[in-house]
């Protein structure tokens, strides 16, 4: 894809300098208000469509429960291939790729085909969510905005991170976990740059959503109280199976997908429609819960509706319909999914709980938040975004000590069991190469004390002479030493300087005297490694001291050292 | 001055470019405020259509699963009621409907995990509260039932609390009297009687469950004050000759049914109630007339003893030749009749109190102890053995 970023003037920066700063604060602004309303007009659209489509009480045995996703699918299909191809899939890998490939941009019609496709395709009962396009849909209208005020390239790859915090903070009603989603999963580190960016259109999202939807948290559960910390186990209990259900959900994902990718273009057209009668038969054989983001379902598990039975039945059967749905290359996301089947086996673990050791105290509506984050955590692989997403998305934070357990547990087992997070496997199956973000934030880094030696170069004082310390050089072989000054500052001298200054100054001349103006950085051996590595064309070597005591050295370094030791990493 | 050397030395084509810039950002801004105004009246539009056509959902089908529950079909009402809650979600008195619609479905296990949610939310909700007690009275979980009863009574009630309290008072009260529990039906009353409205319709409802809960004397001071404070009550009349009955004081009874008989609302009732007293009132009347009481002349009362004696000795004999020989009490009851003195004439009698007495006794011990070796007697032996069962009060006023 061509990026359609235009050509900066050339002295742009020159004429208004300060001009982009100004406007990004103001965009950010524009960005989360707009975004917030069209996420608003996606979440009503859905609903009128599945209020026309899957009628106002779907239950099964409802012919229109197959032929609404199908008729849906074949739509989206025709759509998708024909009007809107960049609109398939979830929308969070194509908001990577727009950043880190295409240089933020995101056509216009992306957004508008987003909007549509994935509207009709949750609205008439495809197993996927709105959340992800809601991103996109930030995103695309973030990018958008900066190329029409032709903002530098960089400023456009800037802006696509700011609007799918504002899209996803409106979706969720959460404008800290979109923040925390957005750098956890999109930008991959905090950045300062966009950092207050980013909180503004988020906060500018959620107050235009809450203006519709009221500022009443998604779910509401009551407060958790742990009377008995033996009820935690139960919550290690809920974070293996969600753990393990994350794993199989992704090996799911992993296989289908693919497969269904390599098929001819025409049945690739016809696979949101198959999808959509699969999920739709799901629905008419007894389980129409399955069917769209699920989140009225989630709220009634959340208030002990169903026995655990059926909660463990429509996990798998949800898990089963995201993965057909998403894998024949239907717009939608899985977000909604996820947390469906999460607070599915939440409440069932719930339920469980309270059916055979009714002295624990646990509510099933807290397991099933529980639930939600843990997969959140195990499967989209966000372990801080899925803490604050609960928090956020039921306004309770007496739940936050199981909460943490849980998806803690999850989170490890998935990752030992299955070490490449869900859309890093996307992205390769997409043939892209995006940075992976876990990896990112696991990185090691090298500090100074990884490549630090002693302080084995001879040490001289300030004020001895340069004969004193010729005569000290002159026994060692060290290409350089260390001159110790007042107030913990510190000087590395090579042989040649000493030298030169012995040529034209006398001999009684205190060393001090014959040394340049600047000193030695003040290095210290928490410090990374790669902060060294621009003193050295200055520096033969140099002197890493004791944050305690500047006076005491804890080493010296040198660059073969840094060197050897990022050869060894 | 440095400040001076700040200024940007930009040429008079850079400075034209630097205003064209400001001015394209301002339409620019411009434009992005209207299209966000545009798209702010749209996402308004659409989102109340949708709104109002959510509350329309929500309603009617909350109406719906209403008048399902009238028709006596909880199973589409909980369809109804759980439908309603998608258009109108958290409104609780949806969900404490549709909770009661799954309990009346006997889908038990949904219900109370329901109601146990919704308990878990509003612990302190005297409805949720009253609807687990309920579910756990059909579940036979009496100690838990009685423990939701409470908080239902401890709870908070939306509108008129002091009824709706009262109201779940008696039903508690009810569901003890159903399980037996008369002790603690006794004192839920005895709360409710004391806390009642000065209402004689529901003090005659407290009433009759005290007599339900075996607390006749309690149920004749209600019954007795309605009856005089409301002469128009002919239903408080018949309270206080039932509760007479049970306590064993007949002539107060006959006072009542005589009354109640006569009262001009009596002839308005249907015919098999009123002939149900007319008939208490007849046995009343001939168990007084059995009755040896103190206020009876002298003659005639011991001519009642004789009369008592020979049916009482009749009894026996016959309980005893049903095959009762060797009940020891029995022996020992033909033994004490055989100390009577026989052929004792009125006259005899009457100067000899203590044998009135004797025989009295006798004639109560006879009656009570027949009736468990051979069973419920008929005629005058039933007449005789409730007399026995509070023989001091039969003639108590």
């Amino acid at each position: 894809m061509q990026t359609a970023v235009p050509t900066r003037m050339p002295d742009l920066a020159r004429i208004a300098p300060r001009r982009e700063e100004r406007l990004f604060l103001i965009l950010s602004i524009f960005i989360g208000v707009i975004s917030g309303l069209l996420v608003v007009s996606f979440r009503t659209a859905i609903e009128w469509i599945r209020l026309l489509t899957l009628g106002p009480a779907p239950h099964q045995g409802q012919y229109r429960l197959v032929l609404a996703p199908a008729a849906a699918g074949l739509v989206v299909g025709v759509l998708v291939r024909w009007l809107f191809p960049a609109a398939s899939g979830s929308g969070v890998n194509q908001t990577k790729a727009a950043l880190y490939i295409y240089n933020g941009f995101i056509s216009f019609r992306t957004v508008i085909g987003k909007f549509i496709t994935s509207a009709i395709a949750i609205g008439a009962g495809h197993s996927l969510g709105p959340e992800d396009p809601s991103l996109q849909i930030g995103a695309g209208v973030a990018s958008v905005i900066a190329r029409r005020l032709e903002l530098s390239r960089q400023s456009v790859r800037l802006f696509a991170p700011i609007g799918a915090a504002a899209g996803l903070a409106a979706a969720f009603n959460a404008p800290v976990s979109a923040i925390l989603f957005v750098i956890e999963e999109v930008i991959g580190r905090w950045s300062a740059a966009v950092l207050g960016s980013v909180v503004l259109s988020a906060v500018s999202s959620v107050v235009v959503a809450r203006w519709f939807w009221g500022s009443e948290p998604l779910f509401r559960i009551p407060p958790v109280i742990l009377r008995d910390p033996r009820e935690l186990t139960a919550y290690v209990v809920l974070g293996v199976c969600g753990g393990l259900f994350a794993i199989v959900f992704s090996k799911c994902l992993g296989y289908l997908r693919p497969r269904l990718r390599e098929q001819s273009s025409w049945n690739r057209f016809l696979q949101p429609a198959l999808a959509g009668i699969m999920v739709g038969a799901i629905g008419y054989f007894g389980f129409p819960q399955v069917m769209g983001p699920g989140y009225a379902v989630m709220d009634q598990a959340m208030r002990g509706q169903f026995v655990w039975k059926l909660l463990v039945c429509l996990a798998l059967l949800k898990l089963l319909a995201t993965t057909l749905c998403f894998s024949s290359g239907t717009p939608g996301g899985m977000f909604a999914p996820t947390l469906f089947i999460g607070a599915m086996l939440g409440a069932a673990v719930g339920t469980f709980e309270k059916h055979y050791f009714p002295l624990l105290t646990g509510t099933v509506g807290a397991y099933a938040l529980a639930g939600m984050g843990v997969l959140f955590a195990a499967f989209l692989r966000a372990p801080l975004t899925s803490v604050f997403m609960v928090l956020e998305v039921s306004g309770n934070y007496s739940i936050v000590v199981p909460i943490i357990l849980a998806n803690t547990v999850a989170y490890l087992l998935a990752r030992s069991l299955q070490p490449v997070p869900i859309f890093e496997v996307f992205t390769e199956q997409d043939g892209l190469d995006l940075p992976s973000m876990e990896e990112q934030r696991e990185e090691r880094v090298l500090h100074i004390e990884d490549a630090l030696r002693p302080a084995n170069v001879p040490i001289v004082s300030g004020d001895q002479t340069i004969e004193a310390v010729s005569a000290l050089i002159a026994l060692s072989s060290a290409p350089a030493f260390l001159v110790r000054l007042r107030g913990g500052l510190w000087y590395a001298m090579s042989r040649e300087d000493l030298t030169a200054s012995a040529v034209t100054m006398t001999g009684e001349t205190s060393i001090e005297r014959t040394l340049r103006s600047d000193r030695a950085p003040l290095l210290f051996p928490d410090l990374p490694l790669d902060t060294t590595l621009s003193y050295f064309p200055r520096w033969p070597l140099l002197p890493v001291l004791n944050r305690a005591n500047r006076n005491n050295l804890e080493g010296v370094i040198t660059l073969e050292d840094v060197l050897h030791r990022y050869q060894e990493f | 001055m440095d400040i001076f050397k700040l200024r940007s030395p930009l040429t008079p084509e850079e400075r034209l470019i630097k205003r064209k810039l400001i001015v394209r950002d301002l339409i620019a801004l411009v434009s992005l405020f209207s299209i966000t105004i545009a798209l702010a009246v749209l996402t308004y539009f659409l989102f109340n259509s949708f709104l109002h056509r959510r509350q329309a959902m929500a309603q009617t089908w909350l109406q719906e699963g209403e008048s399902a529950m009238a028709r006596g079909r909880p199973d589409a009402a909980a369809d109804a009621f759980r439908s309603a809650l998608e258009y109108g979600p958290a409104q609780r008195e949806t969900e404490a409907k549709l909770a009661t619609a799954l309990a009346a479905a006997g889908r038990r296990q949904e219900a109370v995990s329901y109601f146990d949610s919704l308990h878990e939310s509003e612990p302190g909700n005297g409805p949720i509260n009253l609807e687990l007690a309920r579910l756990s009275a059909t579940q036979h979980n009496h100690s838990q039932a009685i423990d939701y009863y409470q908080r239902a009574l401890d709870g908070t009630w939306e509108g008129d609390g002091y009824t709706r309290r009262r109201l779940v008072r008696l039903e508690l009260a009810r569901y003890l009297i159903n399980t037996g529990d008369y002790s603690l039906a006794r004192n839920q009353l005895l709360t409710a009687a004391g806390n009642a409205p000065d209402n004689p319709d529901i003090k005659i409802e407290i009433a009759g469950l005290m007599a339900q809960a075996q607390d006749p004397s309690d149920a004749l001071e209600i019954y007795r004050t309605i009856a005089k404070e409301n002469p128009g009550r002919v239903d408080a009349l018949e309270g206080a000759a039932r509760a007479s009955l049970d306590l064993g004081r007949f002539s107060l009874a006959q006072t009542y049914l005589e009354q109640a008989t006569r009262h001009a609302a009596f002839a308005s009732q249907p015919e098999p109630i009123r002939g149900q007293y007319r008939d208490m009132l007849a046995e009343t009347t001939q168990l007084l007339n059995l009755y040896p009481g103190s206020d009876t002349r002298v003659g005639e009362r011991a001519q009642r003893i004789l009369h008592a004696a020979t049916i009482a000795q009749a009894r026996l004999n016959a309980c005893v030749s049903a095959g009762k020989l060797n009940d020891p009490e029995l022996a020992d009851l033909t033994a004490k009749w055989q100390q009577i003195p026989p052929k004792l004439t009125p006259g005899n009698l009457a100067l000899q109190p203590q044998v009135e007495q004797l025989i009295m006794d006798l004639v109560y011990s006879t009656a009570i102890e027949t009736e468990q070796a051979c069973g419920t007697p008929s005629g005058e032996d039933l007449l005789y053995l409730k007399i026995a069962k509070s023989p001091l009060a039969a003639g108590q006023q």
